[in-house]
């Protein structure tokens, strides 16, 4: 009987044994995992960081307007080109004011050209 | 002796040799127990979960954006390379491989830095990009190592660089917002942070930097084209105080490594103070309208210089004749602004300018900001002279602000570089002058810019009103007749002003096309046209147009539609 007993006992140690070491090696492995995430996180965020910088750096007004004298014909707005929304059926010009481009032609990729 | 004591007690002896043997062993397992309790039940990770993952970087600054969130300044990860020259094995190979890896560094200099004998600590670059950190790290030299640091950048260069400010190698404000975010505005910093993640709200200005660059840009235009020493531009929101642009001319550039500012680039519009001159004539105006002792149909008379004592007080414009008050605003005429000066009295007169706050040094949060410089004598030529702006000196944003309070219904608001919204606004906001006052206020500045010597701000569409100043200046304590200070203060849509606009040009040169004026009607005011022509559109003011102004657009147009 006292057999059975110990042999039962040293069976729960053995099981609760190997159930807490992998209960322990499963966390560790989260642990590490969150680790990782969060350096993951904080690389992101430094990189976003950068990115904003970069962007702000390259939308700059200073900079939008010297490539925009530089490219387009574009001038500044005068107050007398300012239309409500409900004035704005009376101030439809007779005439396109814009010629668009005909098929084929691409404006954009002319600039393009002309800058290289 | 030893003998007879093992013989005698030999049963006692190892029944105490058990017990002891038995104490010690209980003893040692208790121990373990201890041990084994302590580790697992009790013990703390060095690092619990919720702090791993965190770099060893110091505590980020807020990012700085202006009012639309465009990014003003912001840190970026940087790592500064060092070394232990006592680990490295073989300096001549450590220093092969750096220089060729960092081709920056002279293999002169840093042969020599490495064998100082006794260091234990150099630098080799501090601020170094990823790629270079990890292309030496790589090169796996033992005693060579690195820290992750901040570095502070501003992308949008020299715009808006005196409000932002700059910080020091360490990452500390020196100047400008990134001082105010340090010191008196630490809780205000405070106040952004989010521990949780260990990053931080951006601090958000009041800045537009559209309205920013239109201004820097037409300034800078007008500094060139009159020759001027500097010059300077605000475009301030009436009625919540907030600062929408700031551009004071030269200016220099946050980013770079050495920034030693001379006196010129200093932010002469909160750390100078100038002789504001006749726009300081609007003060006068309100005082009197204020205390009653004049009206619209009053008139004075200029006929002749005022003496007082042995001063003399004459017109730029000489009218000599009798002028009503409106005649004496838009001729800008001394002689009439010091006589309702003399209307008001002394005593009045100091305390008006006590209310409106001209005599009091004006706080806000860029930490740069400059006492007035006021009369050492308040007698009746100092209260006469500084009825017309001489003789005191203020900081130009304080001049702003104080005539926006005065067009803007009487209600004095405190200027800011943060973002407000109306309400917060009206809680700090305090009555000045009566509202009827501001009223006639706004007739005036309206009317000086029809018909008066500010013509040239008269945007069509916008309904500008202002104000000129031409200050002669102090040149070694005396008045010079050829320097002078071109100031315009205007406010736009005039009916209820909602932008006060200030633009100064310090020293312009008269040209052939202003007909050999130098005066602020020929080179402040038309830059300012330009400038409130410029940013109307982006601050959303709806332009509106009477008979006369579409009879004007349609001559303005007429030559144009020919070349179109």
């Amino acid at each position: 009987m006292l057999k059975v007993g110990n042999a039962f006992l040293v069976m729960t140690v053995l099981i609760s044994a190997f159930f807490l070491y992998s209960l322990e090696h499963g966390t560790r492995g989260i642990e590490r995992q969150i680790v990782k995430l969060k350096t993951g996180i904080s690389d992101e965020r430094e990189a976003i960081k950068l990115l904003n910088a970069e962007w702000s750096s390259l939308t700059r007004p200073d900079r939008l307007q010297h490539l925009a004298e530089e490219q387009l014909k574009l001038q500044p707005m005068k107050a007398g080109q300012v239309v409500t929304y409900a004035d704005l059926a009376n101030r439809i010009p007779a005439a396109a004011p814009v010629q668009l481009p005909s098929d084929g032609s691409d404006p954009i990729g002319s600039i393009l050209e002309k800058m290289q | 002796m030893a003998k007879d004591f093992d013989l005698n007690n030999s049963k006692l002896g190892g029944q105490n040799r058990i017990r002891l043997l038995a104490i010690i062993f209980c003893a040692f397992f208790l121990m373990i127990a201890l041990q084994l309790g302590k580790l697992t039940l009790l013990h703390k990770f060095e690092t619990s979960v919720s702090e791993l993952g965190h770099r060893d970087l110091p505590l980020p600054r807020p990012d700085i954006v202006d009012r639309n969130g465009v990014v003003m300044a912001t840190d970026i990860a940087v790592s500064s390379l060092y070394s232990d020259p006592r680990k490295i094995t073989d300096i001549d190979e450590a220093v092969e491989l750096l220089t060729a890896t960092l081709p920056e560094l002279d293999a002169k200099t840093l042969r020599g830095r490495l064998t100082q004998p006794g260091k234990a600590f150099v630098w080799l670059k501090r601020q170094a990009s990823p790629e270079e950190r990890d292309a030496v790290y790589n090169l796996g030299i033992p005693g060579v190592g690195y820290v992750n640091e901040r570095k502070r950048v501003y992308p949008l260069g020299r715009l808006a660089a005196h409000t932002i400010g700059y910080v020091d190698v360490d990452t500390k404000g020196i100047a400008g917002i990134e001082k105010f975010l340090d010191d008196q505005g630490a809780l205000y910093t405070a106040s952004l942070g989010e521990p949780e993640t260990q990053t931080s709200q951006p601090a958000q200005l009041s800045i537009d930097i559209r309205v920013q660059q239109a201004v820097t840009d037409e300034v800078a235009k007008a500094v060139v084209k009159f020759k001027a020493k500097s010059g300077g531009g605000i475009i301030l929101d009436t009625e919540t105080g907030e600062i929408l642009a700031l551009v004071s001319l030269p200016d220099y550039n946050p980013n770079a490594e050495d920034k030693r500012l001379t006196s010129d680039q200093q932010n002469r519009l909160t750390s100078g103070v100038f002789e504001l001159g006749s726009v300081i004539k609007a003060v006068t105006f309100a005082m009197a309208f204020d205390y009653g002792t004049t009206s619209m149909t009053a008139t004075y008379d200029a006929r002749h210089p005022l003496i007082i004592g042995n001063a003399r007080i004459s017109d730029f414009h000489a009218t000599r004749r009798m002028l009503t008050v409106p005649e004496v605003f838009t001729n800008s005429s001394n002689i009439g602004t010091a006589r309702m000066a003399m209307q008001v009295g002394l005593e009045g007169h100091h305390e008006f300018l006590q209310r409106v706050g001209l005599l009091d040094r004006l706080v806000t949060e860029v930490p740069e900001s400059a006492r007035p410089l006021l009369p050492r004598i308040w007698n009746k030529l100092a209260s006469a002279t500084a009825a017309f702006g001489h003789g005191f000196a203020v900081q130009p944003l304080q001049g702003l602000s104080v005539v926006a309070d005065l067009i803007n219904g009487g209600m004095s608001v405190p200027p800011t570089f943060l973002k407000r919204t109306k309400e917060e606004a009206q809680v700090l906001a305090h009555r000045i002058v009566k509202p009827e006052t501001s009223e006639k206020m706004r007739y005036l500045f309206r009317l000086n810019v029809t018909e008066g010597t500010a013509a040239k701000a008269d945007v069509i569409g916008y309904r500008v009103g202002g104000k000129t100043g031409t200050a002669e200046k102090v040149i070694n304590g005396h008045y010079s007749k050829d320097k002078s200070l071109a100031t315009f203060i205007g406010a736009f849509p005039m009916e209820s002003p909602k932008y006060a606009i200030f633009v100064m040009l310090d020293e312009p040169q008269a040209l052939p096309e202003t007909y050999g004026f130098s005066t602020a009607g020929w080179n402040a005011v038309p830059t300012a046209a330009n400038i409130i022509e410029r940013v109307a559109p982006l601050l959303g003011v709806m332009p509106k147009f009477t008979e006369d102004d579409l009879a004007k657009l349609a001559k303005q147009n007429k030559p144009e539609a020919k070349h179109g």
